[in-house]
Parts: C-alpha cells; sequence; structure tokens
C-alpha cells in the first residue's frame, strides 16, 4: 500500500481532487468536496449516486435501430443495383453513389450527435470520475470511427466501458474481445483459422494488457490462432466465435499448451507478472503525473493483483495517498484538450455548448472524442502543446468566454477531410455550417452571477474571486498584478460584462491555465 | 505588495517595453537571450533569409502514381484499368512509354524546361497500407513508425540549431509528424491570420500588452540545457517543468505569430493564385519567402487523393490543382527574384493498387512516384518504372528507397550530412544540379 496522506485535508486538496479525479468544477462545487472530508470525497466519487443509464443514448444508437439501420443499407444498395439493370456503367456508377453519400451523409450527423451525446454527458455528469476512467479506457481500447464507420458501435462500446469503468479489468479486457467496435477497428472480423490475423493478438499483449517486451512473437503468433473466429452478425450487432472459423488446435502461449480460445488467452495474460504492473502505471501517469515512479508502481502492482484486477481499490489508493498531494503533483498536469474545455464550462459554469462547437474544438486541439489517432490512444502531457494549439486554445476560451469579438475558429476547413475526402468520411463543412448558424446565439456565461456587481467595484477584489475560480491556487505575482493592472485600465464608469469576459478571457490566455 | 501604475508595470517588463522596438530585432534579441545556445553560433549561416528552401508538399490520402506518370505503351497496364486506363492522346509525352497525366501543363513544360524531376517507383521495405502508418513511415523516415522524432525535425535539430522556431513552419493546424524534434519542433499554423491572440474590445494593442507579458517566461531559459536530449515528440528539454514548457511554447507562439502576422501584411503579389487550399497554401508560403523569414522548410497538404470511387474526374482534378498551383507559386518565386533559392518535393503515404476496383476507383497500394521542382533541380526522369506484372500483392514493388530522396535534398539541396538526419546511408539520387 501506499503511505497514506496524512496531513490535514485542505481546500486545495480537495480543488486538486476536484480536478484530477474530474474536471474540476465551480467554488461552489469544491467547497461541497471540501466539507466532506477526504475519505468521504473520494468514496462519493468512487461511488457515484447517477445510473449508467441516466443519459438515454440517441434514438439511431439503440441496437435494435442500429441493426434494422445496417438491413436498410443493405436493402438500399440492393436497390440501387436493380434500379441501375440495363444502365450504363457510368449511369450506374453515379445513382450507386448517391445513394452511398446519402448514407455518408447519415453517418457523419451520427458521429457529430454521438460525439455530442458524450461530451454533454462529461460535461453535466454528477459521476466525474466514473466518465474520467471512460475516457482513460477509450485511451486505453482505442478505436476510431474513422475506421469502424458505424457509430453506433462505439456508443455500444462506450457503455461497455462505463459498465465496467471502475471494476474488474479481466472482465472488461474479455468484454472487449467481444467488442463488436474493436472487432472491426482490429480486423478480427477477417480472421478466421486458415489466415489468422495478428492484428489484436499483438496489441492484446503490447498496448492493453502487458507492454512491449512482455511477450514473444511466438506468443502473439499463437494467440492470433485462439482469437480466430470471432464475427459480428451485423443483423443482430452480436460477436459470436464461429466454430468452423475457429482454430480449435493446440497453442503454446506462454508456455502452457491447450485448445485455447480468446478467453482462454486472456486468462493466460493475467498470470503474467506484467499485468499487475502494466495498468497501473498507465493509471498513475493519467491521474497523477506524467513518468510513473517505479517504486509506485511496484506498490500499485501488489494491490492490483491481490485485488483481483479490481480498479476500484486502485484509485481509492492513489487518491488516498500521500504522493497524490505532493507540492510537485498539484497544478502540474497538462489539461488535455478534453479536460481544457470541460474545466473550463464548469468553472465558468456553462451548462452545454452551441451544437457543433464542442467537436470544432476537439478538432482544433488535437483531441476528438471517438476518434483516437491510431491504436495507441493519444499522446498526452506535453505532446498537446504546440504553437498552433496554444493559440487555438486561447482563442476558445476568447469564444467561450465572449472576450473575444471577431471570435476565430467558426471557419471552414478543408483539413479535416484531408485523409479520406474521397470517401466522404471528413465532417469539416458539415460541421462548420452548424457551428456558424448556431453561435451566432451564443450568449456566454453568466457573468452577473460569476462576478457580482458589488464585486467589480474594486478590481483587486474581482481578480482574486475569478483567480480562485479559474486556478484555485496563486499563479504568481506577476500574473496576478498583470490581472489587477489589466482590471484597473478596463474600469470605467461601469465594468461591464464585456470587460468582465476580457478579463476572464486574458487570465485564460496563459501557460498557468493550461495546468491542472 | 506594491501596485505600481499600468505605465509603471509596462515600462518594468521586458516585453512591455520592447514593443516598440522593431520586429526582427526584437525577436532575435529575444530569442538569443532565451536560447543561451545561440550565442555561441554564427546563427545567419543557418537561417532561410537568403539561403536554400524546401517546400514539402503531402498529397494526402495516396496518390494513384499510375495514373500521374502512366506507362501508356505497358499492355498490362490497360488490362488492369479497363475504365481507367489513360491513352496516349490524353498524356503529355515525357518519354517514350512515359506519358504526364495531361490535368498537369505546368508540370509538362517545366519537364520540357528541365526543372522537373520524375523520381518513380519510390517506397520502402515491408509497406503498410494503413494512411496512419504509412504517412508516419514518410514523416519519421523510419520503417518501423516508431521513431518520436521525424526527418525534418532531425534536420533542425541536427544542422539548424540555435535558430528560432520559424526554421520550419506547417500550413497545417496540427503538427506534422515530420516536424518532431527534440529541441526545435518549428511552428504550425493554418491561416496566418487566425495565428495570433485574438482579444475584443475597441484597444486591442493595450491587452495586447498584457498578454504578452504573460506570456514571456520570468527568467531566461537556461541554454546549458537546450543540448541535452529529451524525450516524446515534442520539443521538450531535460529537466525543463511543464510550467516552463508552456511558457516557451507560449513565447515561441507568440514571438512567431507577430513575425508571420507582419511578414504576411507585406507582401502582395500581382500573380493570381486560384481559390484552391492548396493554391492558397502555396501564396502564404511565398509571401512569407518575399517578406525574409528565416524559414529553410516549409510544409503544405493536398488531400483527397484516397480515391476508391469514381477516381477518374476527381483525380484528375486534383493533380490539376496542384498545377495550377505550383504555376503560381513559381510565377511568384519568379516575379521576387527568389525562384533560384526554392525546390518542391511531393510525396504521399503510398501509391494505388494496379488495378482498378469495381467501384471505378483504386485501393490503397504501395510504391508511386514523386515530385522534384524547382530551378535548382536536374529534370529528367529517376528510377525505374516497377514492373507491372511481377507484384507485390497486386501492388508495384519499390526500386527507389524514400530515404534516398530525403538524402538528396538534404545533401545536395539543403547541404547537410544526411546520415545524421536519416540515421543510416542511403545512395543519393542525383536530381539536384
Amino acid at each position: 500500500m501506499l503511505p497514506k496522506a496524512t496531513r490535514p485535508w485542505t481546500r486545495e486538496e480537495a480543488a486538486h481532487l476536484v480536478r484530477r479525479a474530474g474536471f474540476g468544477g465551480s467554488p461552489v462545487e469544491i467547497d461541497r468536496i471540501h466539507a466532506l472530508g477526504r475519505e468521504a470525497a473520494v468514496e462519493s466519487l468512487l461511488n457515484p449516486d447517477e445510473a449508467d443509464g441516466a443519459y438515454p443514448l440517441p434514438e439511431w444508437a439503440r441496437m435494435e435501430n442500429a441493426m434494422k439501420e445496417a438491413r436498410d443499407r443493405m436493402e438500399i444498395v440492393r436497390q440501387a443495383r436493380r434500379a441501375t439493370n440495363g444502365m450504363s456503367a457510368e449511369e450506374a456508377e453515379k445513382v450507386r453513389r448517391q445513394k452511398l453519400q446519402e448514407l455518408q451523409r447519415k453517418a457523419r450527423m451520427q458521429e457529430i450527435e454521438g460525439g455530442q451525446w458524450w461530451f454533454r454527458r462529461i460535461l453535466t455528469t454528477r459521476a466525474p470520475l466514473r466518465e474520467k476512467m471512460v475516457i482513460f479506457w477509450h485511451d486505453h481500447f482505442a478505436t476510431s470511427a474513422q475506421k469502424v464507420k458505424q457509430p453506433a458501435l462505439l456508443l455500444k462500446q462506450n457503455e461497455l466501458f462505463r459498465e465496467h469503468a471502475m471494476g474488474d479489468f479481466r472482465e472488461l479486457t474479455k468484454g472487449i474481445v467481444r467488442d463488436p467496435a474493436m472487432l472491426l477497428y482490429l480486423d478480427g472480423q477477417n480472421s478466421s483459422k486458415t489466415k489468422p490475423n495478428e492484428n489484436f493478438a499483438r496489441e492484446v499483449m503490447e498496448l492493453f494488457t502487458l507492454g512491449e517486451g512482455n511477450y514473444t512473437e511466438d506468443d502473439v503468433h499463437e494467440a492470433a490462432r485462439a482469437f480466430t473466429g470471432y464475427t459480428l452478425n451485423r443483423l443482430t450487432g452480436s460477436v459470436t466465435q464461429v466454430e468452423r472459423r475457429w482454430d480449435n488446435g493446440n497453442k503454446k502461449i506462454f508456455g502452457k499448451t491447450g485448445k485455447f480460445d480468446g478467453n482462454d488467452v486472456v486468462d493466460l495474460i493475467f498470470q503474467q507478472p506484467a499485468a499487475a504492473s502494466y495498468v497501473p502505471s498507465k493509471l498513475w501517469s493519467y491521474f497523477v503525473e506524467d513518468e510513473a515512479p517505479p517504486v509506485i508502481v511496484k506498490e500499485l502492482a501488489k494491490s492490483f493483483a491481490a485485488g483481483g484486477f479490481r480498479i476500484e481499490p486502485l484509485l481509492r489508493e492513489i487518491f488516498l495517498s500521500a504522493a497524490f498531494y505532493d507540492g510537485t503533483v498539484m497544478r502540474n498536469q497538462i489539461k488535455s484538450p478534453i479536460q481544457y474545455l470541460v474545466q473550463m464550462c464548469r468553472e465558468l459554469e456553462i451548462p452545454d455548448l452551441p451544437a457543433g462547437y464542442a467537436l470544432q474544438s476537439q478538432q482544433q486541439l488535437g483531441q476528438v472524442l471517438f476518434m483516437p489517432p491510431n491504436v495507441a490512444g493519444w499522446d498526452w502531457g506535453r505532446a498537446w502543446i504546440n504553437t498552433n494549439t496554444l493559440l487555438s486554445r486561447y482563442n476558445i476560451a476568447g469564444v467561450i468566454t465572449t472576450g473575444a469579438v471577431n471570435a476565430p475558429g467558426v471557419d471552414g476547413d478543408s483539413n479535416e477531410m484531408m485523409m479520406d475526402a474521397g470517401e466522404g468520411a471528413g465532417n469539416g463543412r458539415m460541421l462548420a455550417r452548424m457551428v456558424q448558424r448556431r453561435m451566432q446565439d451564443w450568449k456566454g456565461p453568466a457573468y452577473e452571477k460569476l462576478a457580482p456587481r458589488e464585486l467589480r467595484e474594486e478590481p483587486e477584489k474581482l481578480v482574486d474571486a475569478l483567480i480562485a475560480r479559474f486556478f484555485q491556487a496563486d499563479p504568481g505575482t506577476k500574473q496576478r498584478s498583470t490581472f489587477i493592472e489589466y482590471a484597473r485600465s478596463k474600469k470605467g464608469v461601469v465594468f461591464t460584462n464585456h470587460e468582465v469576459a476580457e478579463l476572464c478571457h486574458l487570465m485564460m490566455s496563459t501557460p498557468h491555465y493550461q495546468l491542472a | 505588495m506594491v501596485m505600481k501604475t499600468r505605465r509603471e508595470f509596462l515600462k518594468s517588463t521586458v516585453l512591455g517595453a520592447s514593443a516598440t522596438w522593431t520586429v526582427p530585432l526584437f525577436i532575435e534579441r529575444t530569442f538569443a537571450d532565451l536560447h543561451a545556445g545561440t550565442k555561441d553560433l554564427a546563427v545567419q549561416a543557418v537561417t532561410g533569409k537568403d539561403d536554400t528552401i524546401l517546400v514539402v508538399l503531402q498529397l494526402a490520402g495516396g496518390n494513384d502514381g499510375l495514373n500521374t506518370v502512366v506507362p501508356y505503351l505497358d499492355d498490362a497496364y490497360h488490362k488492369a484499368r479497363p475504365r481507367l486506363a489513360k491513352k496516349e492522346k490524353d498524356l503529355i509525352r515525357l518519354a517514350d512509354g512515359v506519358g504526364l497525366n495531361s490535368s498537369m501543363p505546368f508540370l509538362g513544360d517545366l519537364y520540357g524546361d528541365g526543372g522537373l524531376a520524375v523520381v518513380r517507383g519510390v517506397g520502402y521495405p515491408n509497406p503498410n497500407r494503413s494512411h496512419f502508418v504509412s504517412t508516419s513511415v514518410w514523416e519519421t523516415g523510419d520503417p518501423n513508425a516508431k521513431s518520436n522524432t521525424g526527418w525534418l525535425g532531425r534536420y533542425f535539430d541536427n544542422a539548424c540549431s540555435g535558430s528560432d522556431p520559424t526554421i520550419g513552419i506547417s500550413l497545417n493546424k496540427t503538427q506534422p509528424e515530420a516536424f518532431g524534434a527534440m529541441k526545435n519542433p518549428g511552428v504550425c499554423l493554418s491561416t496566418p491570420e487566425l495565428y495570433r491572440w485574438i482579444h475584443g474590445g475597441g484597444e486591442q494593442a493595450e491587452a495586447e500588452r498584457f498578454f504578452e507579458s504573460l506570456n514571456a517566461p520570468d527568467d531566461a531559459v537556461d541554454g546549458a540545457s537546450i543540448a541535452e536530449p529529451a524525450v516524446g515528440r515534442v520539443g521538450s528539454i531535460v529537466g525543463e517543468s511543464n510550467l516552463e514548457f508552456l511558457e516557451r511554447v507560449a513565447m515561441d507562439a507568440r514571438v512567431s505569430s507577430k513575425k508571420i502576422l507582419e511578414v504576411a501584411a507585406k507582401h502582395r503579389t500581382k500573380v493570381r493564385y486560384d481559390g484552391t487550399p492548396v493554391s492558397r497554401s502555396l501564396n502564404m508560403v511565398a509571401r512569407m519567402i518575399a517578406g525574409k523569414m528565416p524559414t529553410r522548410v516549409y510544409y503544405v497538404s493536398h488531400g483527397g487523393f484516397d480515391t476508391h470511387n469514381g477516381q477518374i474526374n476527381s483525380h484528375d482534378r486534383l493533380l490539376g490543382q496542384l498545377d495550377g498551383a505550383l504555376k503560381s507559386f513559381f510565377q511568384d518565386l519568379r516575379e521576387q527574384g527568389n525562384a533560384d533559392r526554392v525546390t518542391v518535393m511531393t510525396f504521399s503515404e503510398f501509391g494505388r493498387r494496379v488495378a482498378e476496383n469495381a467501384s471505378s476507383g483504386t485501393d490503397h497500394g504501395k510504391a508511386s512516384c514523386l515530385f522534384v521542382a524547382g530551378a535548382g533541380v536536374k529534370g529528367g526522369l529517376y528510377g525505374t518504372q516497377p514492373s507491372l506484372t511481377d507484384l507485390s500483392q497486386g501492388d508495384l514493388k519499390h526500386s527507389v528507397d524514400f530515404r534516398q530522396v530525403y538524402a538528396t535534398l538534404l545533401g545536395d539541396w539543403l547541404r547537410t550530412d544526411p546520415e545524421a538526419v536519416l540515421r543510416g546511408r542511403y545512395g543519393k539520387l542525383g536530381f539536384m544540379g
């Protein structure tokens, strides 16, 4: 066990917990968590009072609807083929393409809606740690809509992550073996005993459970045979192991021989020592600091194995540990784009963003939900930041706070469509139009509430209140005095909402604000 | 705390006071102060102010090399592509049996004038048909796509130490993997007009002064550590805290933004550019070159080459856009007097399957051709046309390793040691004059 935090529980520590085990919050929310005390605060995060199904899925994502749609799609293609009988090859191609474009437009719209559904949930949930774990699993078992192309399957996978968010990691891994989106993403669909595909077998060891160097090429090769035969029934949306496609022969994996199937391989993997340390190390990096110290990983690995690979006790140990509240850890994590957007909205007490804007911001900042760049997930930490993404962060803050008048970023850009414009999978233009329409009505945060009139009389008090809201700590003498100077320079006869917005925007346009 | 008046406060901060300096001086002073590593170096020697410039032009999505540079006399070509094959009359003849897609009349003329090298059969060992993996291979210069730096980033690190971040500029929203570097990853921007801090209200200049102060590190970055290698795909420095890292990027962003905006506003060309994204990007590059940016590498993307369906019209149109953009770009450079300084290299993550598919398109393939264009180029055909019958899973086998192209450009154009950048020795192809 890691040594527990024994110092008295401070409000700064409560704010740290709210940021890291969730997505930050308003001053009232931090007060509430602080009042609970350390242990009860952590328990409240581990046992949220919000049902998994609290947010109903979009209609099209309900499995029966999605499967009906898959059948309709096949029917449309069939009809197009019939309708084009007797046409010249070129005419037929035109009709076919038209039909396909309609279907693609629908899928793009679903992609946008699906991302919006999850973003809203992350923004408004009363179970922030659970959603933070769902993001962790989405990154860990990275699967992209870019390849899967059926948004409903990604939402199904999202529900799998939520169900097991803090549960048994072994069970989740077995769930992933039979997950339709993952099956399509890592080509399991095409893996049969005559032609085993090693993609999934390799990643399950390298990226999901053990890490490189903890298995041999033969293990991958043999495991690939065990993973054959898993097939997605596109009409029912479920994955089954089809006997005649499965290699039922003997396999030798990690020195053991048997007629293993996918589940057996997962069990064998979890007998490897590396399985106990791989995920705890990643969790520490995700919640605490960029590089997990070996001594800490060693302790966590013991607990993880002893606890039957359950995540919840591990999280409890992390959030109660002294190391989690260390001075070098607090306010020293670079916010991911999702963290940046959600935390800003929570601090500004904004319940939602205009349709499409969250997605457009994610694209500009380099983290789009349901679109990790590859099977290894996103690069975290400093990789989020370059000169362009940093300026984009500042300018997105300008849009959301309404501190910038001619807000940028509502432009349509063709770059998004770069990779697959030929297949029309990009949603750039559609999204740009949507955002343009909706942003015209964007009123921004309720500044009367965030910065009451009486507070505006004294620039210092105003700045300190906003510092408490946005930084929950001292951002540095130079920063504070610059904010105050700015507020003074703005203070005319009245300090209008627009001027408060400009001040908020300035405060967020700083390196400090990028840290959680 | 003793509060100063605003004026005193502004005067007291380095950057507040510096706002009245001329931009270039301001920038050089700032960088010299912040990156102490520059102190002992003759910075000018490696800047692009009057040195050679490379423009890397990505054809994203996998360009169909076979319909770009066409082996029109080969029966196997026509047999494999009954609907897509180009006939001799539809082509610009480059040599016997080698025809250029006629959507590219400018490149055809350039070839005739000896300013276009066509490198055929370019690829890499154990090709990968994933867009992402294969792009990564080309960008990192590592066929295993495991390197965490890019080939251009390693060039910046190896050959341009002490230079400012505008040594490499990508006209994309996200940083290309090719720019991944230990020390200096260049900068990226999609639109110069948006590559700046945008504030509200009527007193932009004043707000900007506060912004500048907040986005300047308190102390000069310790130059001694700059020579240390660092981790990851980002330009971080060993021992730097996250806050120090953010402050440094913030400064790079602010300074480069200022410089780029100024330069972009300065130069106006009489040359007409099309409205396509690739034309607009190259127009931007031309403006930055005219404005004497010290940039040595520009990176531009032209997307849409993933032509699985109904390829004929879309592919020709994309090549036509490329041709039009390059035509305006080179004319602009000539009028500026900078034509001799610039070489353009195109690349794409892979070529496409030899046989057309059922949707009158082509699927992901392997080896392909690429162009190197410019006044410094020794025009002609390089590499050999891969066989259309001796295939690898339906795809062309490569005869030229892509790193040979890089080695040629690094050694004979950017004039640096290719081996240090490419981590290996690759035979040069001789297309630079």
